[in-house]
């Protein structure tokens, strides 16, 4: 049937045929009129076409007439004959022929057919797809592809059973890939790749037979790649796991470096204020006058020992004394209660030493401040200021040694509490701080009741004796200073300027210089810088003419005071108005220093500042 | 696929319909529309064969020549009446269509036993061929029962009247025609597949008209 040679279509379609009809287009002439071909779509009615050949006389409408079992029976078109359902019989061979208008019939024997073997239903209709899942790695995919049958074969009424096959390619391919056919109206496709767009057509033929129908109209099937959700969980992954692990390194280097770090997160606590000095003093950039200040202020102040001290620790323990209490009970009796207080029998927390910058502020404003020893000079304050006085005399011998005997009982964070007693009293701070001022020299001198025969001694050759008193301190020593405070003007001022002391108010005109104590005449100075006291003799700065003659320098009178002082209560209590033998002194200098440092008053002391002490 | 066909028609074929008559417990009735399927089923696969058996001969033995129309008027079933259209199909009664159909079956089963005896014989096909040849008449056996075993329950569901009559023997006889054997055989494939078509047609139509519940 299909022997048009140059239209290439009908040759595909025609070597779509079986084999008989395949054989017959060979044999067929392609000169004569004949039958191109003939398709039924539902098993109920068929068309034939036909074409004139090299007859182009005939090819006119009506030309030829389609002769069926000798009868004209189908609808006339262009070179097209439908046969409807009147005229249509299945399974009764159909031999068609063209018969020109004289009766010429052209004939082929190859044109006989019946209608069941021409049968080619037409394509699925509402074709579409759903997807049924995607792989875990959003790679792969599967869909299920849905159609209905077309709606000319009669399927519902089992006139025609129909099986489907299904074809489908990437778009960009050539190739169609082929599943099974099968009669349902839905089929899945598997393994699809994510991101790539498929094209997805449907055919249908009857059941048992081979001629299939028309292509469908391709779908296109395409699910999109979702590399957020991808790259989200990536980040999101890299994200936790740098976290932990800087977390990892952070606590490793915090476990490792524990110490250091708290260290630096907790530094230990800093060196005490020195009770009595401005809080201003203490900020740096004004260590000069601390400095100054913790180097005696000019009233002995520290001395070389002191600064060793102070050199081997950073931090400094410092006396605290009430003035408050001082003054509020020991108004009446300055005397005693001063001089109790020094000894720190009575009221021993008066004297007990600080170390710790977190009472500096608990000590009432007195003494301690730089004011203070400018400002006013109350008995009290020569007591606290010759408290400060550290060691060049042998009392500080006794602290020391008395410090470091305490020192290891009382734990470090507290500080030795050291009461003053111990070497106060063999110190010179029992001496008499108050004197009676007998009379007043024209010049403005003011001359102490001579109460006392103060021992005097000169500055470089009694320094045996001053060993020696200091071996026996108290008895010496008070003795000296009581000889002093009675026969002259006690006038103790600690010259913060380092040059010495200045006397106060009145009592600044007498000046002695650093290096030379005046003799017990008029005053007793305490030099800062040198170790020892030095009862100078003579006093450089001689204004006053208290100042004792040489004589006085090197005797040592007894005391005849009219107070006498305490030296310190025994085991019993009872007071000892002689200073206890003393034992050997400790060395000052050579070790450990700071546990002396109770004795001595020491404020705040930076690093700075120990550098200052350096001799 | 024989082995399944014989099993589905065993079902169809032992009776079990007459063991389930009393309702029996536990006993697995088969519906009609059940049977209908299997039915239908074999005979999509006799058809199957028939079309493939049919045009290896056609294409090894007789190549080129049209020989429908010549064929067509010696088939033995040509006397049967049978509906040639859809609408003569379903005009026609149920009783009479099965009827048709057992008829059809009927007039087959002798043919087919010579064909089979004769593609014995005869190595010229090959071997799938010449299984499928020799299963023919067994299948067509097989399938004229289980018609017969739904024409059974549809009359006792009331569906169709008891007028169809058994049908012993066939109507019609095959005529000896030995003038060559290939051409003999070729006829007789031809006209059983226009036939085996006509089966299917017929039974389809019966069962989206009676049981129209799947596959309609």
């Amino acid at each position: 049937m299909c022997v048009d040679v140059p239209r290439l279509q009908r040759l595909e379609r025609c070597l779509q045929y079986p084999s008989f009809e395949r054989a017959v287009f060979l044999f067929t002439t392609p000169h004569e009129p004949h039958f191109t071909q003939c398709i039924s779509r539902d098993q109920e009615t068929f068309r034939c076409w036909w074409s004139p050949g090299s007859f182009h006389n005939l090819s006119s409408p009506g030309a030829l007439r389609v002769f069926y079992l000798k009868k004209d029976n189908c609808f006339k078109l262009h070179l097209e004959c439908f046969f409807d359902m009147n005229h249509t019989s299945v399974w009764i061979p159909y031999c068609m022929q063209l018969r020109s208008q004289d009766n010429v019939t052209y004939f082929n024997e190859g044109d006989c057919f019946t209608v069941e073997n021409i049968v080619r239903p037409d394509p699925p209709v509402s074709l579409n797809w759903t997807l049924l899942n995607i792989s875990p790695s959003w790679l792969s995919y599967d869909i299920m592809v849905n159609w209905d049958p077309p709606p000319s074969a009669d399927v519902g009424a089992g006139w025609m059973r129909v099986e489907y096959e299904i074809q489908y390619r990437e778009r960009n391919k050539t190739n169609w890939e082929t599943l099974e056919m099968q009669q349902h109206t839905q089929q899945t496709i598997y393994g699809l790749s994510v991101g790539k767009e498929y094209e997805v057509k449907i055919r249908c033929r009857m059941l048992a037979f081979t001629k299939f129908g028309q292509f469908s109209d391709s779908i296109f099937v395409q699910v999109p790649e979702i590399p957020s959700i991808e790259s989200t969980v990536q980040l999101t992954l890299a994200l936790v796991f740098g976290t932990v692990g800087i977390f990892v390194l952070v606590l490793l280097i915090v476990l490792s470096q524990q110490h250091r770090l708290m260290m630096v997160l907790l530094p230990p606590v800093p060196a005490p204020k020195i009770k009595g000095i401005d809080p201003e003093l203490l900020k740096k950039g004004k260590l000069d006058e601390l400095n100054f200040i913790l180097s005696g202020g000019g009233v002995g102040g520290l001395s070389t020992c002191a600064r060793d001290f102070y050199q081997d620790e950073p931090w400094v323990e410092f006396i605290e004394v009430d003035p408050e209490d001082a003054d509020a009970s020991n108004k009446e009796d300055n005397q005693d209660s001063d001089t109790q207080r020094l000894l720190g029998l009575l009221q021993p927390t008066n004297h007990h030493m600080n170390v710790g910058g977190s009472s500096a502020n608990s000590f009432p404003n007195g003494a301690w401040h730089t004011s203070s020893y400018n400002s006013h000079l109350s008995n009290q304050d020569t007591l606290m200021l010759m408290a400060t006085l550290l060691p060049g005399q042998p009392e500080d011998d006794k602290a020391c040694f008395d410090v470091v005997e305490r020192d290891p009982t009382k734990g470090r964070d507290k500080g030795p509490v050291i009461q003053a007693q111990s070497g106060r009293p063999q110190t010179w701070v029992n001496t008499d701080f108050y004197a009676q001022v007998s009379n007043v020299m024209p010049s403005g001198g003011v001359v102490l009741s001579p109460g006392q025969q103060l021992k005097i001694e000169s500055a470089p050759a009694n320094e045996e004796e001053l060993q020696n008193k200091a071996k026996d301190p108290k008895e010496g020593e008070d003795a000296e200073e009581k000889t002093q405070s009675e026969q002259q003007f006690q006038l103790l001022v600690v010259d913060p300027e380092g040059s010495g002391y200045a006397a106060e108010s009145s009592g600044r005109q007498i000046n002695t210089p650093p290096g030379s104590p005046t003799p017990g005449e008029g005053y007793q100075t305490i030099h800062p810088q040198p170790a020892e006291i030095k009862p100078a003799a003579t006093a450089e700065n001689n204004q006053s003419s208290y100042i004792l003659p040489d004589s006085l320098q090197t005797q040592v009178f007894a005391p005849v005071a009219d107070y006498t002082v305490v030296h310190g209560l025994d085991n019993q209590h009872s007071v000892l108005l002689d200073p206890p033998p003393q034992q050997s002194p400790p060395p000052c200098r050579p070790q450990h220093p700071l546990k002396a440092l109770p004795a001595m008053p020491v404020g705040y002391v930076t690093p700075e500042l120990l550098g200052n002490f350096s001799p | 696929l024989r082995q399944e066909l014989l099993n589905a028609l065993r079902l169809t074929s032992v009776g079990a319909a007459s063991i389930c008559t009393n309702s029996q417990a536990g006993c697995h009735v088969i519906t009609l529309a059940n049977l209908f399927d299997r039915v239908i089923q074999h005979s999509a696969k006799i058809q199957s064969f028939t079309n493939y058996l049919h045009s290896e001969f056609e294409q090894y033995f007789l190549p080129g020549k049209n020989q429908i129309g010549r064929v067509s008027r010696n088939c033995h079933t040509s006397t049967i009446l049978t509906p040639n259209g859809k609408e003569n199909a379903q005009s026609m009664a149920r009783e009479e269509l099965t009827e048709v159909i057992l008829k059809l079956l009927l007039a087959w089963r002798d043919p087919l036993w010579q064909f089979h005896q004769s593609m014995a014989h005869h190595h010229d096909f090959n071997n799938f061929s010449s299984n499928k040849a020799l299963e023919m008449s067994d299948m067509v056996h097989e399938l004229r029962k289980g018609v017969e075993k739904v024409s059974e329950k549809m009359q006792k569901l009331g569906i169709i009247s008891n007028s169809i009559r058994r049908l012993a023997s066939p109507e019609t006889s095959v005529q000896n025609d030995s003038e060559q054997h290939l051409m003999k055989d070729y006829d007789l494939l031809y006209c059983f597949r226009r036939d085996s078509n006509k089966v299917q047609n017929y039974l389809m139509i019966l069962k989206c008209r009676i049981v129209p519940e799947y596959g309609c």
